[in-house]
C-alpha cells in the first residue's frame, strides 16, 4: 500500500481516486494469480491422497477428506512406472551433465576475445535461432544417424542449446581477465583455465543452466513422441503417465459397463478401490515432485541468470 | 594512428597464415568450441540443407538430397488442400494471440508485482507464479481436463457465478479452443516471463519515483511514465526474440490439449502447420510433403519477424518524439 511508504518529503502527496482503483486492481490480480496457480496443484494433491471411493462423491478441494496412500501404492504396482522413472532420471542426469560440459565449454571459448574465428562461430550459433529445417528434415537426418529408437536421441541433439550458450557466454565474459592471464602465464592450458578457474567461480550461472537443462529433459514429451515410436521400454514418465492414465480410464469404463472381471483381465486389478481420477492425480504428482521440490531453492540463481542474459543480450 | 593503420594494413593484406598459426597455437581453446560447433552443424545445419526434400520425392533409404526432383509438386498439392486455409488461420490466430495478449500479460504482472510493498507477499506470489513453468504440458493438460471438464471445479465455479449458463466440457467446444490455448499458455508462463521485466524494473533509479512524488504524480502516472517507459527497450528486445520462436512454441501444448489431435471437436480450430506437418510427414510417412508444409511455416515465420521488426521501428519512433 502506498500509505505504508513514509518518506521524508516536504510535500505529502494526496491520494487520488485512481490510486485506490489501482490498489484494488492489483490486489485482485495478485489474488487471482495466486489462487489459480496454486489451487490446481493442491487440488490434485488432495485427490491423490483421498480414498478413491470417496473422491467419486466429488467436492474435494485442497485437503483430503479420507486420507489414504492407496492410490500411490496402486500406481507403484505398475512396473511400467519404475522403468519410465529410470529412463527419465537417466536422461536428465546424463543430459544435464553433458549439456553443461559441451555448452559450457563452447560458451567459455566463445567468451574469449582471442579465439580465432570467433565471429564466424558466433554467427553460426545465431542463425539457427531464426531459421531451421523443420520437423521432417530434422527427423530424416536424425534417423540416418541411427538415433531413432535409440536412448542417445535424448542426449546428443540437446547437448548444445544456443539460448543457454548465450547466457553462459555473457557470464564468462564478465569474469575478470586477470584470472585467465595469470594462469596462462603460469603455463596452464585452456582446459585448466576453464575447468579449474572459471568453473568454480561460476556457480550461479551453472546452477541456472543445470536447472534449464534438467527441466527440459524431465518434461520433454516431444522427442520420445517423434523418435521413440518403436521402443515402449525407453519412453520417459511424460509418455508413460499418459498410458497409465488411459489404462485406468479404460478399466473404469469397462467396470462401469458391467463387463465381467475375466473380460477385463489384468487391466481391472484394483479397480474396486480406485478410480481413474485418483490414479491420474497420483501419477501426475509422482512425475512432478522432483522439480517442484528443487526449483524454489534455485530461485535466486535463475533470477540472476536471467538478469545476466537480459543485460548483455 | 599511423602505426596502427600500418599494422592493420599488414594484417589485412596477409591475414590467413597469421590466423592459421594462431589457430594452431590455441588448439586447446579450439577443442573446447569444436564439439558444440560440430553438433550444431549436424542437428541444425544439415536439416536446413534437408529442406531440398520438399522439392524432391524422398523415399526411405534415399541419401538426403539425392532423390528425384519434382519441382513444386508438393506445394501445388498443399495449396489445393481444402484444410489449408483453416490451418493457416489457426496458426496465425494462435500465434498472434500469444504475441499480443500473451506477451503483454507478463509485463502487467511484473509492474503490479513491483507495486506490492510488502516484501514477503511479493516474494511468495512470485515464487508461486513460476510453478507452472516447471511442469510439462502433459501434466498441464491433465489439470486442465480436470478443471474444465463437465464436472470440473472451474466449470462449476463459472456456472455458480453465472458466467456460463450451464455445465459444459470446454474440450468439446471447438470455437473456444483459441481462448483455452491462450489462457492456459498465459497461466503457464506468466510468472516465468515476468522475471526479466521484474529485474529490469529493479534497475530503475528510485530517485525518479521520488521526484515524481514531489511533482504530485498519481500512482497511475508513475506506473506509466516511469515504469513502463523505462523498461521499453527490454520489451521491444523480447518482442523481437519471441517472434522467432512463436510458431514452434505451441506444438506440445496443442498436441496435449487435443489428445494428440484425436479430439475431433477441436481439430478444425487446433490444427496448425506444425501438427499438420507432423501428421502428414511422420504419421502418414509422406516425408517430402511434410517438408513442404514445414517450409511454409518458415516463410510465415519470416513474415512475422519482419512485421515485428516494423512494429519495433514504429515504437522506437514514438519513443523519440
Amino acid at each position: 500500500m502506498a500509505a505504508a511508504k513514509v518518506k521524508p518529503t516536504k510535500m505529502k502527496t494526496k491520494k487520488v481516486f485512481s490510486d485506490y482503483v489501482i490498489s484494488v486492481t492489483i490486489f485482485i490480480v495478485m489474488t487471482v494469480v495466486f489462487v489459480t496457480t496454486l489451487y490446481p496443484f493442491l487440488n490434485s494433491l488432495a485427490i491423490s491422497l483421498n480414498a478413491a471411493s470417496d473422491t467419486v462423491r466429488g467436492g474435494i478441494t485442497i485437503y483430503p477428506r479420507q486420507f489414504t496412500i492407496d492410490n500411490y501404492k496402486n500406481i507403484f504396482t505398475n512396473e511400467k512406472i519404475y522403468r519410465a522413472y529410470g529412463v527419465t532420471i537417466a536422461r536428465t542426469v546424463i543430459g544435464t551433465i553433458g549439456g553443461l560440459l559441451v555448452t559450457g565449454a563452447m560458451s567459455f571459448a566463445l567468451s574469449r576475445k582471442t579465439l580465432v574465428f570467433r565471429r564466424f562461430y558466433t554467427i553460426m550459433c545465431l542463425i539457427p535461432m531464426y531459421f531451421g529445417g523443420g520437423l521432417i528434415p530434422t527427423y530424416i537426418i536424425t534417423r540416418s544417424l541411427g538415433l531413432v529408437n535409440n536412448f542417445w536421441v535424448y542426449i546428443i541433439p540437446s547437448l548444445v542449446n544456443i539460448w543457454n550458450m548465450i547466457l553462459m557466454r555473457s557470464y564468462f565474459a564478465g569474469v575478470p581477465d586477470a584470472l585467465e592471464e595469470s594462469a596462462r602465464i603460469d603455463g596452464a592450458s585452456y582446459f585448466t583455465v576453464f575447468f579449474r578457474i572459471f568453473w568454480p567461480v561460476s556457480t550461479p550461472i551453472i546452477a541456472t543452466i543445470a536447472l534449464y537443462f534438467g527441466v527440459q529433459h524431465w518434461n520433454d514429451w516431444y522427442v520420445p513422441t517423434i523418435y521413440m515410436i518403436g521402443r515402449e521400454d525407453l519412453k520417459p514418465m511424460t509418455c508413460v503417465l499418459l498410458s497409465i492414465i488411459n489404462e485406468a480410464a479404460y478399466a473404469e469404463r469397462m467396470a462401469a459397463a458391467g463387463a465381467s472381471a475375466e473380460a477385463i483381465g489384468h487391466a481391472a486389478q484394483g479397480v474396486k478401490t480406485v478410480n481413474s481420477r485418483s490414479i491420474t492425480m497420483a501419477t501426475m504428482i509422482v512425475s512432478i515432485i522432483p522439480i517442484i521440490a528443487i526449483y524454489p531453492f534455485l530461485q535466486r540463481y535463475f533470477i540472476k541468470g536471467i538478469m545476466i542474459g537480459s543485460i548483455k543480450g | 594512428m599511423k602505426k596502427s593503420s600500418a599494422e592493420a594494413a599488414i594484417q589485412g593484406a596477409n591475414p590467413k597464415p597469421n590466423a592459421f598459426r594462431q589457430f594452431l597455437a590455441q588448439w586447446d581453446l579450439q577443442l573446447l568450441v569444436l564439439p558444440g560447433i560440430i553438433l550444431l552443424f549436424i542437428f541444425s545445419y544439415l536439416p536446413i540443407y534437408g529442406v531440398v526434400m520438399a522439392f524432391q520425392e524422398y523415399k526411405i533409404g534415399d541419401v538426403v538430397g539425392a532423390s528425384q526432383w519434382v519441382g513444386f509438386r508438393w506445394f501445388i498439392e498443399l495449396f489445393k488442400t481444402r484444410e489449408l486455409p483453416g490451418i493457416i488461420r489457426n496458426t496465425l490466430v494462435i500465434s498472434i494471440l500469444n504475441l499480443t495478449i500473451g506477451f503483454v500479460m507478463p509485463i502487467i504482472f511484473a509492474i503490479f508485482l513491483n507495486e506490492l510493498r510488502v516484501a514477503p507477499i511479493k516474494k511468495t506470489v512470485q515464487t508461486i507464479s513460476y510453478l507452472p513453468h516447471f511442469i510439462s504440458w502433459t501434466v498441464c493438460a491433465l489439470l486442465l481436463f480436470d478443471l474444465l471438464g463437465t464436472d470440473g471445479s472451474l466449470t462449476e465455479m463459472l456456472v455458480t457465478l453465472h458466467i456460463l449458463p450451464e455445465k459444459v466440457n470446454f474440450f468439446q467446444k471447438g470455437e473456444w479452443f483459441w481462448g483455452v490455448a491462450l489462457i492456459s499458455n498465459i497461466w503457464k508462463e506468466l510468472g516465468w516471463n515476468a522475471i526479466i521485466y521484474v529485474s529490469a524494473i529493479a534497475g530503475i533509479d528510485a530517485e525518479m519515483y521520488e521526484a515524481a512524488d514531489i511533482d504530485g504524480a498519481t500512482r497511475a502516472q508513475k506506473m506509466w511514465h516511469i515504469t513502463v517507459k523505462s523498461i521499453k527497450p527490454t520489451i521491444i528486445l523480447l518482442l523481437i526474440m519471441n517472434v522467432g520462436g512463436v510458431l514452434n512454441a505451441n506444438f506440445d501444448q496443442i498436441m496435449m490439449l487435443t489428445k494428440q489431435m484425436t479430439n475431433s471437436f477441436l481439430t478444425p480450430y487446433a490444427q496448425v502447420i506444425d501438427t499438420y506437418s507432423y501428421r502428414m510427414g511422420l504419421a502418414l510417412m509422406r516425408f517430402s510433403y511434410g517438408s513442404a508444409v514445414g517450409l511454409l511455416k518458415s516463410v510465415i515465420n519470416f513474415i512475422l519477424l519482419l512485421t515485428a521488426n516494423k512494429i519495433a521501428d514504429l515504437a522506437g519512433e514514438t519513443a523519440l518524439v
